[in-house]
């Protein structure tokens, strides 16, 4: 089946770009998670439940509303969209910030909302939500990445009847360093 | 009272990342749930460490959050008359 790429995008907590052109965003430069704050401004989403996500579901939230911000109709339902992501620390950033809340000195108070992203797959989830995606979501983890790889992905996923768009993605958050690169496979 | 509803609007904007509301956009008697802050159950669920944690005070039954969370001043009234800390 003839599969093409029709837009892909690049964001780590520094910097931003669409179909290889840097996107302008002022950074309020310092705090870790300040960029794609600044990001989710720029684009002028509104969107509380953002704020209240993990590194991790930020980035491949962003990530897709690059994609999917000048794709008409918007929010309609659609069962016809895969949504297929990979990355090497699975969730570990938010492990450890949930393990924090069980194990210091303060007290036994275990944080449900650092709780419920104690699942890499949870950025997929977020990604389906927003757009009112109900097709496949898939999420695996793996030492190395390559487009090609994710390429033969969305292939598979197209093989499926009802498939007929993917979003796939490598999407990595660790405590140094986050990064998605995304692509809309048709 | 008004120096605790303003302290417990400042802890639930932290703890829930209500990053775009400020303590003035939250009124005393507006619903927490559903409309109001439209807070959802992963919120509830946070709001019950928030009242252990800050206040000492331990909801033995989540349904009683149901009452307790209508809004910030039934909130307030409930820890000004059950606060361990």
């Amino acid at each position: 089946m003839p599969q093409a790429i029709r837009k892909y995008c690049h964001v780590t907590d520094r910097s931003a770009s669409l179909n290889g052109v840097a996107l302008p965003v002022a950074d309020a430069a310092g705090e870790k998670g300040a960029f794609l704050t600044a990001l989710y401004r720029s684009l002028k989403i509104d969107y509380p439940k953002f704020f209240k996500m993990d590194s991790l579901s930020k980035l491949g939230f962003l990530a897709a509303e690059l994609m999917l911000t000048d794709e008409k109709p918007r929010f309609t339902p659609r069962e016809d969209v895969a949504i297929i992501c990979f990355n090497r620390s699975a969730s570990l950033a938010t492990d450890a910030l949930y393990q924090a809340t069980i194990q210091g000195n303060g007290g036994y108070y275990p944080s449900p909302s650092l709780f419920v992203y104690t699942l890499p797959n949870i950025v997929a989830g977020e990604i389906a939500i927003r757009n009112k995606f109900f097709g496949e979501t898939s999420f695996y983890v793996c030492e190395e990445w390559s487009a090609q790889q994710a390429l033969r992905a969305a292939h598979l996923a197209l093989c499926d009847e009802h498939t007929r768009m993917v979003l796939t993605a490598w999407v990595e958050c660790s405590e140094e360093a986050c990064e998605a690169f995304m692509m809309l496979v048709e | 009272m008004e120096k605790l509803i303003l302290q417990l609007k400042q802890e639930i904007i932290k703890v829930l990342n209500l990053e775009e509301v400020a303590p003035a956009d939250i009124a005393d008697d507006a619903p927490l749930f559903g409309e109001g802050l439209g807070l959802d159950s992963i919120d509830a669920l946070e709001l019950i460490v928030l009242m252990e944690k800050i206040y000492g005070i331990k909801l033995k039954d989540p349904a009683q959050g149901r009452e307790i969370f209508k809004s910030i001043r039934v909130m307030a009234e409930y820890i000004h008359a059950n606060r361990a800390k």
